[in-house]
């Protein structure tokens, strides 16, 4: 026996940056940086960022203990308040979308198959070390059966009582009481005190954070465009895992220079480029496919009501009294009220905030992206197309998952819908 | 983004982004000297201003609160009441009117020495780091109409007074319970209010509860946010004439996301001024108009103050920023 296992031709394992899923990162990041031209010279923190991080497998340091999480309704101000370090957990890679299908029934969500494929491997990318805790806000159904999968991969998993009814004020009741709860797991996990101060200097941080976001958001409702929606997604993208100092930083820096563009009459696109809002399943590296096919085929996303970028950074949170009470109830409201996520049972204001996107973007068209499997994407479609034909919007609504296989497919499907947008322009001029 | 400014424009930016709370602050106090202690500079505006300038100080009042000419007037003895003498009524009702109209319930918000000294104990409140005090929704629901009782009670009393029904020592029935009375004579040193009337039965009751009342003023403004508002019949009579009124709170619900913030400042718990997208003239019964709601709105142009549908205070995102940063840096 054992000298049939020396004669087993050792196979040396090969560096992560020689991997399949390095190299789909790779091939995507080369695709976003060098298939466009003039890209904003500060985009290349970000382009950096990614290639070390996604490329190369390189270590991402942070402070504290790391919390993970797995939506955007984690308050995160708390976590920061803690000492301790969030990072986002949802997951955009091919790679760890097959590895997750062995938990989860064939037609699931890419992005939970993702999620559980990445936290089930041995090598985490990116790398930012093993979660001390990860909160799962109980939102849709497969991330709600996830939480006890990660548990059996040896996570601490914190299930966050998140309300499916946001309108009552029950809801608002119970969702305050779910969060003062989640306050004092962070206690028990950091052990340390959540104190005004502490409490103060996280909302700051995050409300730079914030600003930084809405001005570049704002910066893209210039016609023609100054930037390109490949470039935004990347930059919300990068926030899942960055520093937020460094991260609002270099977005800084990035409007910065779209104010230069701006003063110079710069033009990303063409003038006749239709303009797209994106919507639905959110859009993360790499798993940047429907944008990128948007923008070669000559459109530009300008806005997006999604929650890897808009809706996780874009609603701010207001505090009359700045007292810890107070922040944390104003906090609470902030992740629930506004939220547009369509697990919840009506879509009124996801309705009301794309007819919005829409007028002050002056979109010429809506593209509607749902993971196949994602069951409340694909059931609120309805109600959203038909909103939209009464508003005389046209939208293309489109069904894919993290697989490159329907590229082709999909090319075809958005080159003519752009091309309807261009001639439906050309007969409103 | 490059081309200067016009002036117009500078100068809208500057209202809309200014430091909202400072600046209420300081017009409160201004007007709060104004109407407690303006009559020391023979400053009189008349019987029939929209707030809490209570007669009872006589000293001080820069003018009297309608109130009590109201109830006075509804008090005459029915013979008196049904003449022509009663025109004088109307014209009083017209001047209170026309006085009210100008800022609408911005007069609660901005100019009630009463809602004034209220936010005055809530800073104190806020500076010894006790949080406040919320009702439930079904509180809130009971106790709103609490004020249209009080204002059916302020002017069904005195005409039975008049007509004989009730004792003449019930007059005026809501001074006699109102805080005011007693609060604001304390500021310019009378404190002769605070007593109860032994003269008669009635006189006793009406004393002691206005006593109670007084007390349970401080209490609950110590613990809620302009506690006493809720309650007050002055704010019922507003809102029941507020339709011709030159300020206005305005809403565009396509530009509301209605994620709260507006209702996480409001001290009067009104939920629809988040939740209702439909309403344009969003001004409820229970509003203060004190403006704290569009200061704290992230969305520019989803809610405004217009005069004469012009509008003078904007939500931006720039002004909530600039506010919320503050907050952030050295909130109290």
């Amino acid at each position: 026996m054992e000298n049939e296992i020396h004669q087993v031709i050792p196979i040396n394992p090969v560096p992560y940056s020689r991997s399949r899923q390095a190299g789909e990162a790779q091939t995507v990041l080369d695709h976003i940086v060098d298939d466009f031209q003039e890209n904003p010279v500060a985009m290349q923190y970000f382009y950096d960022l990614f290639r070390q991080v996604y490329c190369h497998g390189d270590e991402i340091p942070h402070s504290g203990k790391l919390v993970g999480t797995t939506c955007i309704q984690a308050p995160e101000e708390l976590i920061y308040a803690f000492g301790a370090t969030p990072v986002r957990l949802c997951n955009g890679s091919y790679h760890y979308d097959q590895r997750g299908a062995d938990f989860m029934p064939a037609k699931s969500c890419s992005l939970v198959k993702a999620t559980l494929g990445m936290l089930s491997s041995e090598n985490v990318i990116p790398k930012i070390g093993k979660p001390d805790l990860v909160v799962n806000p109980s939102t849709c159904d497969q991330k709600k059966k996830s939480s006890v999968m990660i548990e059996g991969m040896g996570y601490s998993v914190y299930d966050l009582e998140f309300p499916n009814v946001k309108e009552s004020e029950a809801s608002r009741v119970y969702w305050r009481r779910s969060v003062r709860e989640f306050a004092n797991q962070l206690r028990k996990l950091t052990g340390k005190r959540l104190t005004r101060a502490n409490l103060k200097a996280a909302m700051a941080m995050t409300g730079r954070a914030q600003a930084a976001f809405r001005t570049l958001h704002n910066f893209r409702r210039q016609t023609p465009s100054l930037i390109l929606g490949k470039d935004a997604f990347l930059v919300t993208n990068a926030y899942f895992f960055d520093d937020i100092e460094r991260w609002t930083t270099a977005v800084e820096k990035l409007n910065a220079e779209l104010a230069e563009r701006q003063a110079a009459g710069f033009r990303a696109v063409q003038s006749k480029a239709p303009r797209v809002v994106f919507t639905g399943s959110p859009p993360i590296f790499p798993n940047l496919k429907l944008p990128l096919l948007i923008e070669e085929a000559g459109g530009v996303v300008v806005a997006d009501e999604t929650c890897s970028a808009n809706r996780m950074l874009y609603d701010m949170t207001a505090v009359d009294e700045w007292l810890l009470s107070d922040m944390v109830d104003s906090l609470a409201d902030k992740y629930l009220k506004p939220c547009t996520c369509p697990i919840f049972t009506r879509n009124d204001d996801r309705k009301r905030r794309l007819l919005d996107l829409v007028a002050q973007f002056k979109a010429d068209g809506v593209i509607y992206q749902a993971f196949s499997g994602c069951q409340v994407y694909e059931m609120e479609y309805r109600s959203v197309a038909e909103e939209f034909n009464k508003a005389g919007i046209p939208m293309l609504y489109i069904e894919t998952d993290y697989s490159p296989d329907d590229q082709g497919q999909l090319s075809t499907r958005i080159e003519a819908f752009l091309e309807s947008l261009k001639n439906r322009k050309k007969r409103h001029a | 983004m490059t081309a200067a400014k016009p002036a117009m424009q500078r100068l809208r930016d500057a209202v809309n982004e200014v430091d909202f709370n400072r600046f209420r602050f300081w017009f409160q106090i201004t007007a709060f000297i104004l109407f407690v202690y303006g009559g020391y500079l023979a400053i009189d505006l008349g019987s029939k201003l929209p707030f809490f300038s209570c007669g009872y100080n006589r000293e001080g009042r820069a003018g009297v609160c309608y109130l009590l000419p109201l109830q006075h007037q509804l008090g005459r003895n029915w013979a008196v009441l049904f003449s022509m003498a009663s025109l004088t009524i109307l014209t009083g009702f017209l001047t209170f009117a026309a006085w009210f109209i100008v800022l609408n319930k911005g007069w609660c918000g901005f100019v009630c020495p009463l809602g004034t000294l209220q936010d005055w104990i809530s800073a104190l409140r806020r500076r010894l780091g006790i949080r406040y005090a919320n009702y439930t929704q079904g509180q809130f629901a009971q106790l709103t109409k609490i004020k249209f009782v009080l204002l059916a009670l302020l002017i069904l009393i005195p005409l039975g007074i008049g007509g004989g029904l009730f004792s003449h020592d019930m007059s005026p029935p809501f001074c006699l319970i109102c805080p005011a009375r007693m609060v604001l004579p304390l500021f310019t040193g009378d404190l002769s209010q605070f007593t109860i009337d032994f003269s008669s039965k009635t006189a006793v009751v009406m004393t002691a509860l206005g006593i109670s009342v007084t007390a349970l003023f401080f209490v609950g403004s110590f613990v809620k946010k302009r506690f006493f508002c809720f309650f007050c019949p002055m704010s019922a009579l507003h809102y029941l004439i507020s339709k011709p009124a030159l300020l206005k709170l305005k809403k565009d619900g396509s530009k509301c996301t209605r994620c709260g913030d507006c209702y996480a400042v409001c001290d009067m718990e009104i939920k629809e001024i988040a939740d209702d997208v439909k309403t344009t003239n969003i001004m409820t019964d229970d509003c203060t108009m004190c403006l704290k709601c569009v200061a704290s709105c992230p969305e520019t142009g989803a809610l405004k103050a217009t005069f004469v549908g012009i509008p003078i205070f904007v939500s931006t995102e720039t002004g909530f920023i600039k506010r919320m940063n503050k907050g952030c840096q050295h909130g109290k």
